[in-house]
């Protein structure tokens, strides 16, 4: 017998598993996510736990101090079980930490990845009009004129030959087991059938034929997947509406919280399988979760477009992505041709066509091209820049004469997660902030009470704290000009807001690390601005629109974020909004083919420049790593 | 053409009687290249046996060794470093520091240069007591760090010092400090960087490639950088293998008290040319050497 039982408190979950598992698979299996950055390799030390009773047996590590150790706190991934245990995970091994108490703590763990929560979403600032409407698949109701003898065409012809009356295409496949069904089907329904047609990959397909009309119900839904956020959006496809809009951390980031960590983790024994999982399960529960609240069946739902960077379309379709973190960094795959999306996983009606916006190299994927396609850039005579601020921070410098992406790592930080009292940009999360005479004024998204800080809360924060002088330059507290800061457990902290006035357990506060965490994001990303212009030889006057995306709130106050030397000193007019512009091209490219065409137009016509051996990166991150920039005369603000 | 050039801020450390102080003369930094004889307020442990010789056993009284300085070997400004202040040496109290800061400005009439001893913690309770005891000297004080800048800075703005910044052989960081420093209202004209510096074979040309880019910056006109450096050679130099090694372990090696005093000399003149203001030196003949060797500079 070589199954051991675990109890993890104060989740009291019980799981069996094979002896000489580590706690940290035990706690993935019973679905507890615990934090663990490096992806269990025993150096990030974040995944500490105390045995309650039972053996395990732990290599030596230099993140257990002597105390830890007689303490019986272990490091969950390199603790493998002897037998049975009981196991307390405290809040701060655990994924979006946070102090709050037992109960809370297990309330809000059940529901952490598994809830997709509404979110609301900047307005479009283009039109979509842009675009030819023309779905990834579309459905018309026929009524065939029965066979006779004079018109004796085969059943599959006949049908043919009323959609070409309908619509000038030509039809160039039908799969057999629609063929295979035809014959009943036709009869039983009286010739009245409804056709939906899908296209895929420059011929259309009759991907479907069900009895009698349902026409008028064709949904699709958009996904951009992102390394920490996955969002969804389901689209009435006939009426080209938006219906809802949801978000769910990426359940993938208990494997690891970088794109690198969980490549690594996909090389070990059902590391891709369990990655693969993870996503599709999130993308599930969302498809789930729209389709429950607007009413619709799911065989209604036939197409699904999504975007993500190219470790994460890896995952989606279970690629293996080990070659996208080897030199020279090739992927399998940046184009994947349409294909149906029960193939990958993802519910939607069985026979339903996936497709992803084509990427552009293993570092600047499909995500990018989608937030091209939707700003519009490749299509302006001036110069435009998209930066796209995710856990990757990835950077457009083009016109329509060209276009050269880079991309640089940030971490999540502005995504809320890997700071203490970070959120998703969700109902309750901080995103902006006033601080005025040690008076601390803030606007919650939904203006409900303050449940943690989102990313474009801690840009305004980080920006008032430097403009009151409470925080020096180099991102250090100062406890004298305000009696807001104090010393937490690690360093200095600053209270945002008292518990009282929050919908918290906890004060909800920004430490001095969560600061530090900020600043290399914005470092990362200012950086990889730089270096691009300078190896473009652009000027900086040159450039004259700026967009801005990514997951923040739903909106961003420029200025802060120039104060704070995450975006350049340009004239406020120029910078436009865009919010999660990877969404909105994933959504254009569901709705009109033309947009679809004009995604893979720009993933070849885009360039892409490495930063890791471009000499000059590193010396413009350092140089970043102040606030605002240690060259801070590139960052005078008017006023 | 007109070309916008900038200059090296000149830091002045040392008050006269006229300016409220007791020193015989000024120095400025920032002008002509210096050397400062390196002086421990404690007999140092690990100095070659060379210096017992040198300095004819004086090293076990820090007052002597300091009066040697100045009248035997005409030291025109001593940089004191607290070493008997460390929590590895003798952790000598705060007070004791202080007071054996007052007794020396008044057995020497020279500027001095104040130098914690290194332990951050430590150094936050001693240099604001001896900038207190050293109050209208106008002293130099270090070291301010990134990370522990704000006690000294200050004590140096309360008691009208001057700061050394001590930066990682990190330019950014340098400029940062500097901006850190100046922020609490100490103006860039009152700090002078210690850039960190290797001696020969222990990094010098990196060290060299950070104060020359460094320089470059400033005399383009940015004065957040165009502080006077400040380039602790003798401490660097007295730790290679090279300048210690006897010549009985390494017969090839020639003789240890000429390869000592070569290592330091050789070092000081790269920092010379890589731009360093200030240079602290231990050797009273390397120091002699270097000397010579700046009055042929022009």
């Amino acid at each position: 017998m070589n199954k051991v039982k675990v109890t993890f408190f104060p989740d009291n979950k019980t799981v069996e598993v094979e002896r000489g598992t580590t706690i940290l698979s035990a706690a993935i299996s019973a679905g507890i996510s615990v934090n663990s950055s490096c992806g269990g390799d025993g150096v990030c030390g974040r995944c500490k736990v105390i045995l309650k009773s039972g053996n395990v047996y732990s290599q030596p590590t230099g993140r257990i101090t002597l105390e830890e150790r007689q303490k019986n706190i272990y490091l969950a991934c390199l603790a493998s079980i002897e037998s049975d245990l009981e196991v307390e995970i405290p809040t701060t091994s655990r994924l979006d930490l946070r102090a709050e108490s037992a109960q809370d703590t297990e309330l809000r763990m059940k529901d952490l990845f598994s809830k997709a929560e509404e979110i609301e979403i900047p307005k479009p600032v283009l039109t979509e009009k842009l675009f030819a409407y023309l779905p990834l698949t579309t459905k018309i109701y026929l009524e065939l004129p029965k066979p006779s003898l004079q018109d004796s065409v085969s059943d599959l012809d006949r049908i043919y030959r009323q959609i070409i009356m309908h619509q000038d295409i030509p039809i160039m496949q039908t799969g057999l087991a629609n063929i295979r069904q035809l014959g009943e089907l036709l009869r039983d329904s009286d010739w009245k059938v409804t056709v939906t047609l899908g296209r895929r990959n420059g011929t259309t397909e009759i991907v479907l034929i069900e009895p009698g009309n349902t026409s008028g119900r064709n949904y699709g839904v958009c996904f951009d997947i992102g390394t920490t956020t996955i969002s969804g959006q389901l689209v009435d496809l006939n009426h080209k509406k938006v219906l809802g809009t949801m978000a769910a951390y990426n359940k993938q980031a208990t494997f690891g919280s970088d794109v690198i960590t969980r490549i690594i983790f996909a090389q070990k024994q059902d590391g891709l399988e369990k990655l693969h999982h993870a996503v599709i399960d999130g993308i599930n529960q969302i498809i789930q979760d729209l389709i429950k609240e607007h009413s619709i069946d799911l065989n209604n739902l036939t197409a699904f477009v999504c975007s993500g960077n190219t470790t994460m379309t890896h995952l989606l379709l279970r690629i293996d992505p080990s070659n996208i973190r080897r030199d020279p960094y090739i992927p399998t795959a940046n184009f994947v041709p349409v294909i149906r999306a029960a193939e990958a996983g993802i519910k939607i009606n069985p026979r339903g066509l996936l497709w992803c916006v084509p990427g552009v190299a293993s570092y600047v994927g499909g995500d990018i091209t989608a937030g091209v396609l939707a700003c519009n850039i490749d299509n302006e005579e001036d110069l435009s820049v998209l930066i796209d601020i995710g856990t990757n921070g990835e950077v457009v410098l083009g016109s329509r004469e060209f276009l050269v992406s880079c991309a640089a790592s940030a971490g999540p930080a502005f995504e809320g997660s890997g700071v203490s009292c970070g959120m998703r940009s969700s109902r309750g999360a901080i995103q902006k902030v006033k601080i005025n005479n040690n008076k601390v004024s803030f606007e919650t998204i939904g203006n409900d009470k303050a449940r943690g800080i989102c990313g474009s809360g801690y840009i305004d924060i980080i920006a008032e704290l430097l403009h009151e002088k409470i925080m020096d330059k180099d991102g250090k507290l100062e406890p004298k000009k305000s009696d807001r800061v104090r010393d937490g457990e690690i360093d200095k902290e600053f209270v945002v807001a008292y518990k009282e006035e929050a919908d918290a357990v906890a004060d909800i506060v920004i430490t001095e690390a969560d600061i530090e965490n900020i600043k290399r994001a914005k470092a990362a990303i200012y950086a990889a601005f730089a270096t691009l212009t300078r190896h473009m030889d652009i000027k900086l006057s040159q450039i004259r629109k700026f967009f801005i995306a990514g997951g923040f709130g739903t909106s961003i106050n420029i200025e802060s974020a120039i104060k704070i030397g995450l975006l350049p000193n340009f004239p406020l007019e120029r910078f436009i909004f865009m919010g999660n512009s990877s969404l909105i091209g994933a959504r254009q490219a569901l709705l009109s083919e033309q947009a679809a065409n004009k995604a893979q137009d720009i993933a070849q016509k885009m360039s892409y420049l490495e930063l890791s051996t471009e000499s000059g990166y590193m010396d413009e991150y350092m140089a970043a790593l102040f606030f605002p920039h240690t060259d801070f005369n590139q960052f005078n603000l008017r006023g | 053409m007109a070309i916008e050039a900038g200059s090296v801020s000149v830091v002045s450390v040392g008050a006269t009687k006229t300016e409220g102080g007791t020193r015989a003369h000024k120095i400025e930094i920032g002008k002509k290249p210096q050397v400062a004889f390196e002086v421990w307020d404690t007999a140092p442990l690990d100095w070659p046996e060379e210096f017992d010789k040198v300095f004819a056993g004086s090293l076990k009284d820090p007052f002597s060794w300091a009066e040697k300085c100045v009248n035997e070997y005409k030291a025109k400004i001593l940089c004191v470093k607290l070493q008997g202040a460390h929590p590895d040496f003798e952790n000598k109290p705060p007070e004791a520091c202080a007071k054996f800061i007052s007794q020396l400005l008044k057995k020497v009439d020279v500027p001095l240069i104040i130098s914690g001893c290194g332990d951050d913690a430590k150094d936050n309770l001693v240099l604001p007591l001896c900038c207190e005891a050293a109050k209208n000297e106008r002293c130099l004080i270090g070291s301010a760090v990134q990370d522990n800048y704000k006690t000294l800075v200050a004590a140096v703005l309360a008691d009208e010092h001057n700061i050394i910044a001590e930066s990682p052989i990190d330019i950014n960081i340098a400029k940062q400090l500097n901006i850190l420093i100046s922020d609490m209202g100490l103006p860039l004209e009152r700090i002078v960087i210690n850039p960190t510096i290797g001696s020969l074979g222990y990094g010098l040309e990196y060290a060299y490639s950070i104060m020359e880019r460094a320089r470059l910056a400033a005399l383009a006109g940015d004065r957040t950088i165009a502080s006077p450096f400040i380039c602790f050679v003798g401490q660097e130099t007295w730790r290679a293998k090279e300048a210690r090694i006897s010549s009985e372990e390494f017969p090839g090696w020639g003789s240890e008290t000429e390869r000592g005093l070569a290592w330091e000399f050789v070092t000081a003149v790269a920092l010379l040319q890589a731009g360093a203001d200030m240079l602290v030196m231990r050797h009273p003949k390397a120091i002699e050497m270097i000397n010579k060797n700046m009055g042929t500079l022009r």
